[in-house]
């Protein structure tokens, strides 16, 4: 597989502040990854460094390319809805195809149309009249008729209401994934996004706390429910995290030596969601 | 130039003041001629006024310029200000965030909206400015005395407004190159108060030169730019405004004994214009804004 993908030591600092403090990880192509962090951790600015928004130090790769110099090279083959709602208010939907149709070599104008009709937007309508649920269905249409590798979302669903939430999901996996394309998305909603993923990146103060695929993450934590009388024992095992919940304990544990766990408790592999708040708690080993 | 067309038809999507504005100009004079004593601009025709028969095609002339002036004013008017709300107005809204996912470099972002302001938008008022000067003849032609309308018939006026207007929108937008620089700089870089930014750091360096070593090197070199220097360049030194209204109006010709050939060609300088060192300083000063503002635009997201 190739690396969609390469930051080494990729580094922002506004003013004093790091927003990404050496951040390094690779993308392979085919894959739903997800960005996550709270609020501040970074996500937006290295997303921005990666589709060439803003200058940085250290080495970015994006689809071969390096993103600040080279950004309207690498739109050719990589697309991003960066925030809900960003379409100006004085543009016609219909003048909106045709612009992308007119600057895109890779639109395909039919998609589009075809993807407009099963909503309730007319062509003759202004961004202004739309509601925001509406704006991100015309954004969702022009931006999945462009067949491209690298599909990159910041907080696609920031102020929608749920259904409008999760039709962008589902719009977004059923009509627009395969094995060729890339997904990158950040949110800092976990639960909303945890079932597409194919791989998952928790970002913390701009560093990468974990970076492992859905699979490999069944394997290397583990999370056990532990009763009163074997917490000590639990806590011997060197847990990273843990969480007390309706009068049991339960303790997470990276690179687990499960035939020990499973002698102190119930052993679950801990969701996205679980493993998220485990990680970027304040008692975080 | 593909993307060109596509930016262009852009910004007249968004900016429909571009063609909005001087056909509101276009009406207003238009309606005034209908059912006004026309009164128009700094040089005044009244329609069936006593004038003698001698003026008359003096008065057609002046009415035809009278015409050019008033739009020439909107226009600065409105491109200064296009200037200098193109790349701060997408910012604000954050649709620089959708335009910049479509694959158009930061350099053809920049220098469509440079075209728009210095070229294209002079050219859409020369062409509304022609059409109202048209009807607006033909309607005083109508209305006023047969002496008025045939002096604003004549063929030879307004060929040469027309080349007056053409050398006047290519020698304007090179010697105005610095100022649009600088105002889409300002649009670039300010995340508030565009107004105010174009004219505080200038009106700082004016100040600051004149308290901390008395000079006015700053101010002079400003108001050459924006008021002076211009005419002094791209026209023969008899052509202030005054003589340029003279060169298209025959009466004025007469009465300086020039030769009734010698029309408003003889006013142009187009080689003193581009043999100007001025012109060129200001050029290439005008190049480096265009190219600080192209850096900047690559680097700044929404605000």
């Amino acid at each position: 597989m190739t690396a969609l993908i390469e930051a080494r030591e990729l580094t922002k600092k506004y003013g004093s502040h790091l927003a990404l403090d050496h951040a390094s990880f690779t993308i392979q192509s085919g894959r739903i990854v997800g960005l996550i962090g709270p609020n501040g951790a970074g996500k937006t600015t290295a997303l921005r460094a990666l589709l060439g928004l803003t200058s940085y130090e250290g080495e970015l790769s994006v689809l071969g390319r390096e993103p600040l110099r080279e950004r309207a090279d690498l739109m050719r083959e990589a697309c991003f809805i960066a925030d809900v709602a960003v379409l100006p208010g004085w543009l016609r939907v219909d003048q909106a195809i045709d612009f992308v149709a007119g600057i895109h070599p890779r639109f395909r104008r039919e998609r589009a149309t075809a993807l407009l009709e099963k909503t309730q937007i007319r062509h003759s309508y202004r961004m202004r009249e739309l509601s925001k649920g509406m704006k991100t269905q015309v954004h969702l249409a022009l931006t999945m008729a462009i067949d491209a590798k690298l599909f990159v979302l910041d907080e696609p669903t920031l102020g929608l209401d749920l259904l409008a939430r999760r039709s962008f999901y589902d719009a977004l996996v059923d009509d627009y994934m395969d094995e060729t394309r890339t997904i990158l998305v950040t949110t800092h909603q976990v639960e909303e996004i945890e079932n597409l993923l194919t791989d998952v990146m928790f970002i913390n103060k701009g560093r990468i706390v974990l970076d492992s695929s859905i699979d490999e993450i069944a394997e290397r934590y583990a999370a056990v429910v532990v009763n009163s009388d074997q917490l000590e024992a639990a806590r011997a095992a060197a847990p990273f995290f843990e969480r007390r919940t309706l009068g049991k304990t339960i303790l997470y544990f990276e690179n687990p030596d499960r035939p020990k766990l499973e002698s102190l408790g119930e052993v679950l592999t801990p969701s996205v969601s679980d493993l998220f708040v485990a990680k970027l708690s304040g008692n975080a080993a | 130039m593909n993307n060109f067309v596509w930016l262009v038809r852009r910004e007249f999507w968004e900016n429909k003041a571009i063609w909005m504005l001087p056909a509101i100009v276009a009406a207003f004079m238009v309606v005034a001629a209908l059912f006004g004593g026309v009164h128009m601009g700094p040089n005044d025709i009244s329609v069936g006024s006593g004038s003698s028969l001698s003026d008359s095609h003096g008065l057609g002339g002046r009415a035809l310029f009278a015409f050019s002036v008033v739009f020439l004013i909107v226009m600065s008017i409105y491109s200064a200000w296009y200037l200098l709300d193109c790349l701060y107005a997408d910012r604000k809204d954050r649709s620089i965030l959708f335009w910049k996912s479509l694959p158009l470099t930061d350099a053809e972002t920049v220098l469509s909206k440079l075209a728009v302001g210095l070229l294209i938008i002079p050219l859409v008022y020369f062409a509304i400015a022609d059409l109202t000067t048209l009807t607006l003849a033909f309607i005083i032609s109508i209305r006023a005395s047969s002496w008025v309308g045939t002096s604003l018939w004549q063929p030879d006026n307004w060929l040469q407004l027309q080349a007056l207007w053409l050398y006047m929108i290519v020698t304007l937008a090179v010697w105005l190159l610095p100022v649009a620089g600088w105002l889409m700089l300002v649009s670039a870089v300010a995340t508030r108060a565009v107004m105010l930014w174009s004219v505080l750091p200038l009106l700082g360096l004016y100040l600051g030169e004149r308290w901390v070593f008395g000079t006015h090197m700053v101010g002079s070199a400003l108001s050459d730019r924006l008021v002076t220097g211009y005419a002094l360049r791209a026209f023969h030194g008899d052509a202030d405004g005054a003589g340029m209204l003279g060169a298209i109006t025959h009466e004025v010709r007469a009465e300086a004994g020039i030769d009734a050939a010698r029309s408003v060609w003889a006013y142009l300088d187009p080689v003193g214009f581009f043999g100007s060192p001025a012109t060129w300083i200001g050029a290439a000063i005008g190049v480096a804004l265009i190219v600080a503002t192209i850096q900047v635009r690559a680097r700044r997201s929404e605000i």
